[in-house]
């Protein structure tokens, strides 16, 4: 734990004083969001679903630019050489990285659920009590999946080129529960015509968290 | 009967198709100091990279206390600490943050404390409080040092620990050395000519073509020294 610890809250000092992966992500969030508004029918612009759907398109675009920062921020003095000759376990590490790419992804969502709010001319009430869990379910999944990736990407050549290839098919399966799940969240539907929309999130994330978990060792470091 | 802390046997390693390594055979006792020199891209990095866990053998064994290098158990880690030509050190943490952060890392028992205590030792004390990113090469070098030892590893491997260090950081580092082998701690450095330390005894050996080769007290300094110290002579 106290490994744990030592990591997520020295990622968290890193990226509160330069704040590069928080700020891109919400002006890459905000970008979407603001391009989607104009492009679509504005009949359409102004329904839950469009405004799930933008939602979710700012997640993965947002998730892409920092949620694998956490980790390639080690790439710089070699630091992650120094991790892996340290004594944490390599699932710690996995972990700890994996809480602080989803932080930094939360921070960045909230900024992107009040302005899909004011774009998409949503209200603030309940709805939005109802998206939230749906919102971390799809943070988590996105980060853990981001996390191995980077792992894996970090050591090949031209590997940060790389890792939006691998992460944008096996997120889909996620992306289309979220949109669905989150839509049907926006527009007042009863949860229970989300509810296997819902478990594929969960079940992806327990997929990409387990995998994460027992494979990280086998994937960080270098030859 | 412990076993050594670094033991290599017909240790080889390759990238692709080039041989860097070719059957290292070394053996390091606990408060023991080896050298190994060589010229640039001789693979003393990379046997120090082998040694340190990060990079596995192609062929042979290298055992770490007893264990292979690339597998090696969670407390064997907690022993060995390296100082390398990169610095392991975060740019935008303070030089205190930085030790804190390791310290804790390896379970050092009040890290902060143990932070301040090894910034004095090392010369820093006055920069606690400053980013590394503002610190010189050689500043760096001596908080990469404490970095390294502040959780008394008994393992120590310096990949050319004097390098960019002014005369006292020279004196500094010399004296950390010293002090850890007096505690127990093996060590084995790298370095470009043969070093010498009062009062240590220090193994020596150069890789000529991949392999390792002893050198004895009264062998002949490897061709690089001889050709420096002809041109000092003819400098004077």
């Amino acid at each position: 734990m106290t490994a744990f610890v030592a990591v997520l809250s020295k990622d968290l000092r890193l990226e509160l004083r330069s704040g590069m992966s928080t700020i891109a992500m919400v002006a890459l969030a905000m970008l979407v969001l603001v391009v989607l508004v104009f492009a679509l029918n504005p009949g359409v612009a102004r329904g839950p679903e469009a405004a799930a759907g933008a939602l979710w398109i700012a997640l993965v675009f947002a998730g892409m630019l920092g949620a694998s920062r956490a980790l390639l921020a080690e790439n710089e003095n070699a630091c992650i050489r120094a991790l892996l000759m340290s004594p944490i376990d390599r699932a710690t590490l996995f972990a700890a990285k994996l809480a602080a790419a989803a932080i930094f992804m939360m921070v960045a969502l909230a900024a992107g659920v009040v302005l899909t709010v004011l774009f998409f001319n949503l209200n603030f009430s309940g709805a939005l009590v109802r998206l939230a869990p749906i919102l971390v379910l799809g943070v988590i999944g996105f980060a853990a999946l981001a996390t191995l990736l980077a792992a894996i990407s970090g050591r090949a050549r031209g590997g940060e080129l790389l890792l939006p290839l691998l992460i944008v098919p096996l997120f889909v399966p996620a992306l289309i529960a979220g949109v669905r799940a989150a839509g049907a969240a926006l527009s007042g539907a009863p949860m229970a015509t989300a509810r296997d929309w819902i478990g594929i999130l969960i079940a992806f994330d327990v997929l990409f968290v387990t995998a994460g978990y027992l494979l990280f060792e086998h994937v960080i470091g270098e030859e | 009967m412990l076993p050594p802390a670094v033991e290599t046997r017909a240790l080889g390693k390759s990238f692709g198709l080039v041989p860097v390594l070719l059957d290292v055979d070394l053996r390091v006792a606990s408060g023991r100091a080896a050298v190994i020199i060589g010229g640039n891209g001789a693979g003393k990095s990379t046997l120090l990279a082998i040694l340190a866990g990060v990079s596995a053998p192609s062929s042979g064994n290298a055992l770490i206390f007893g264990q292979e290098s690339h597998r090696l158990a969670a407390d064997t880690r907690r022993n060995i600490a390296m100082l390398s030509h990169h610095s392991f050190l975060y740019p935008n943490l303070t030089a205190l943050e930085n030790l804190e952060f390791y310290a804790s890392l390896y379970g050092v028992r009040n890290p902060h404390d143990a932070a301040y205590e090894w910034l004095t030792r090392v010369g820093l004390a006055n920069f606690a409080g400053e980013r590394v990113r503002r610190f010189s090469r050689g500043m760096e070098q001596r908080l990469a040092a404490a970095r390294a030892m502040i959780a008394a590893p008994m393992l120590l491997l310096l990949d050319e620990p004097f390098g960019a260090l002014d005369s006292a950081g020279v004196a500094i580092m010399t004296d950390l050395i010293r002090t850890e082998l007096a505690r127990g701690c093996a060590v084995v450095a790298s370095a470009h000519a043969p070093m010498k330390f009062d009062g240590v005894d220090l193994d020596q050996y150069e890789i000529r073509r991949g392999r390792l080769i002893p050198l004895s007290d009264h062998a002949e300094p490897p061709r690089a020294s001889r050709l420096r110290a002809l041109l000092g002579r003819q400098n004077q």
